[in-house]
């Protein structure tokens, strides 16, 4: 269990560090003052985990790091019941020209362990970390992913009563990744508590039962990891502008007699371009006549990361026919379901006369946006998309 | 902070920071060889005459490397000690940042790991003085007396630049030449009595040079050290001492910021 009650810390930031001595000897203030934390407070019960998400430069890592008792706040108190075990950077204190063994003796003693704690967890650690004999060469001959492995097996073996998890799940393979969670879920059933702080919305809403949302040192919001996500996409969306087009190549080529001027991709419920699986994606896209057409296609396509083709349609497919005048603008709306699985995924649209592009293609743009599916409603499923299935006994 | 981490912390700084070095922890005691023999081989032959008319005559011909040593082993462990600690907080920022260490006795590692280095090569130069017969006493038991106030002076001087040197990072130089001047303002390689009368004032005020003086007077000539500057010497190390821990408590928050 830790909690925080009205915790504020400013940084006060010098020109130069020397300028604090000055201060102190002169009296008088060289500094400009910036508020990392506004009066933060937040309770972590045992078996509770609570996820932090916000902008870079929110005060994320401050707040961990005064839940760590690395900074000192200016005021406010934490109270925290066990050892709390940071995951802040993995590695940190390993030494490259020694062991593993040795190096598992020197974090778990940086980790609060004593020694006969770390003797009898060092094979459970060696274990974990899947090393085998390994273990006894030197860290520098380790590849990045056993260095990984090592060091999120002595923090985990650590046995703290609180976990603080700074953007640290990357590590190893997807087996090593799976590995982890079940431990973490483990160490949640035994009543230990996990602060989460990370960029990785997917897996903020996977393990979090609650979480906090930061902007400029201020506790934005506290709620449901969805909620909160969403909230935290509306903030996002604001900073962000739409895609205005400006001419030029990476915008496309084509014939320009009509172009794509705008557009956007947003969840139906988040408002902006991240969202949950199950939830319906709004596609709008403005066009522009530069010529009167009187047949107009409007195609997108949805790629992965692989840049593999997904899904796509056009609006001759939908029998939905369009046209346009000659400086006449207009908006056209594709609702979907998002039915796919978590990931980011791009949108190519196109422009052009007929089923498809070969007879006159007025504007296609690749890759014109991108959108970022995150966390499933209802049920989970594995693969590339959701077939909702329902499901019978007799 | 936790003893079995200070101890590790001591293992780590004696053995594994040569653990890729062919001769590994033995390089820490060739620089006070190396610099015993340099020392021996020019000055000798200089100070050996004036040696003889303060008591020293029985040693003969090692009187002076006698002389020497035991002021230059001292020295080089008090001033690496200083000078280390000085820089100890850059030293382990890393860590200080993510983990929770005690600010204030995180530098005991430095003092124990180079105390450590100095009893290795003390017992190797009484090796050398019992294979050249020497004449031990009883005021050999002052040792382990002056050798504590004059760590204790190390590991306050050190806090006190530490801190310091987390605000200013020029500091860190200052020390290491002020280190440099303290060193030859104090009588170590050569006799004091080579400086003229009125300069001793510059003796008086330097406390590094009442504690050589102390285990030359125990060591070497028998007898008792001068309990008044010795005395000084261990007030003027627990005052920076105290201080050190006050200014220490006082910006510590300042100081984690910083790193």
């Amino acid at each position: 269990m830790i909690e925080v009650n009205a915790v504020t810390k400013t940084f006060k930031l010098y020109h130069r560090p020397a300028d604090r001595l000055r201060e102190i000897i002169f009296r008088r203030p060289l500094h400009t003052p910036y508020m990392a934390l506004d009066n933060i407070s937040l309770k972590v019960n045992r078996g509770e985990t609570l996820g932090i998400i916000g902008r870079n430069g929110a005060g994320k890592s401050t707040l961990m790091k005064i839940l760590n008792n690395v900074l000192l706040p200016d005021s406010g108190t934490i109270i925290s019941h066990g050892r709390v075990t940071a995951l802040l950077e993995l590695g940190t204190g390993f030494d490259s020209s020694i062991s593993g063994l040795q190096n598992i003796r020197a974090n778990g003693l940086l980790l609060g362990m004593t020694e006969a704690e770390i003797g009898a967890r060092q094979d459970a650690i060696i274990d974990f970390a899947e090393l085998g004999q390994f273990i006894d060469e030197p860290l520098r001959t380790y590849s990045s992913g056993m260095t990984m492995r090592l060091a999120f097996a002595i923090a985990i073996h650590a046995d703290p009563e609180t976990f603080l998890i700074d953007e640290a799940l990357s590590v190893g393979d997807g087996n090593f990744q799976q590995k982890c969670m079940r431990r973490i879920h483990e160490f949640r059933q035994q009543g230990g508590s996990i602060v989460f702080v990370s960029h990785d919305l997917n897996a903020v809403k996977m393990i979090c039962d609650r979480v906090i949302v930061l902007n400029h040192g201020k506790m934005a919001v506290q709620a449901e990891p969805e909620e909160a996500v969403n909230y935290y996409n509306q903030i996002l969306a604001g900073e962000q502008k739409d895609y205005e087009i400006l001419g030029g190549k990476k915008n496309g080529y084509g014939t320009h007699k009509v172009k794509i001027s705008c557009v956007r991709a947003t969840g139906e419920d988040s408002g902006g371009d991240i969202l949950s699986s199950g939830e319906n994606l709004i596609l709008t896209v403005t066009m522009k006549g530069n010529a009167d057409i009187a047949t107009i296609t409007l195609g997108m396509m949805i790629r992965d990361r692989f840049g593999q083709d997904i899904f796509g349609t056009n609006s001759h497919f939908m029998d939905f026919p369009l046209s346009i005048k000659s400086g006449e603008k207009r908006e056209i709306r594709l609702i979907m379901p998002m039915s796919l699985a978590p990931g980011k995924y791009t949108i190519t649209l196109a422009l052009h006369e007929g089923a498809d592009h070969t007879n006159e293609c007025y504007h296609w743009w690749d890759n014109a946006l991108h959108f970022e599916v995150s966390g499933i409603r209802g049920h989970n499923f594995n693969g590339v998309c959701n077939l909702s299935p329902s499901i019978e006994a007799s | 902070m936790n003893f079995p981490l200070l101890l590790h912390f001591v293992r780590k700084d004696l053995i594994d920071r040569h653990a890729a070095s062919a001769l590994g922890a033995l390089w820490t005691l060739l620089l006070p060889l190396s610099n015993i023999l340099i020392f021996t081989l020019v000055f000798s032959r200089i100070m050996g005459a004036r040696l003889e008319t303060m008591g020293m005559e029985y040693l003969g011909s090692y009187g002076y490397s006698v002389y020497l040593v035991t002021g230059l082993l001292a020295w080089i462990c008090f001033s690496a000690t200083m000078t280390r600690i000085t820089d100890v907080y850059h030293e382990k920022a890393g860590l200080i940042t993510k983990v929770r260490i005690s600010l204030i006795s995180l530098p005991i590692y430095v003092v124990i790991s180079e105390t450590i280095v100095y009893l290795i090569s003390m017992s190797f130069f009484v090796i050398f003085l019992l294979l050249i017969d020497f004449n031990w006493s009883i005021y050999w038991l002052w040792l382990p007396v002056i050798f504590l106030t004059q760590q204790i002076l190390a590991y306050g001087l050190g806090l006190v630049f530490a801190i310091l040197s987390v605000f200013l990072r020029d500091v860190k130089e200052i020390v290491n030449v002020g280190t440099q001047f303290w060193f030859w303002l104090t009588p170590i390689v050569y006799v004091s009595t080579i400086i003229p009368e009125n300069w001793s004032v510059i003796f008086v005020l330097n406390p590094i040079y009442h504690t050589t003086k102390a285990y030359r007077d125990t060591l070497i000539l028998g007898q008792n050290p001068d309990f008044m500057g010795l005395g000084i010497v261990a007030m003027l190390g627990l005052s920076l001492l105290a201080f050190g821990v006050y200014l220490g408590r006082h910006v510590e928050r300042d100081i984690r910021d910083f790193l």
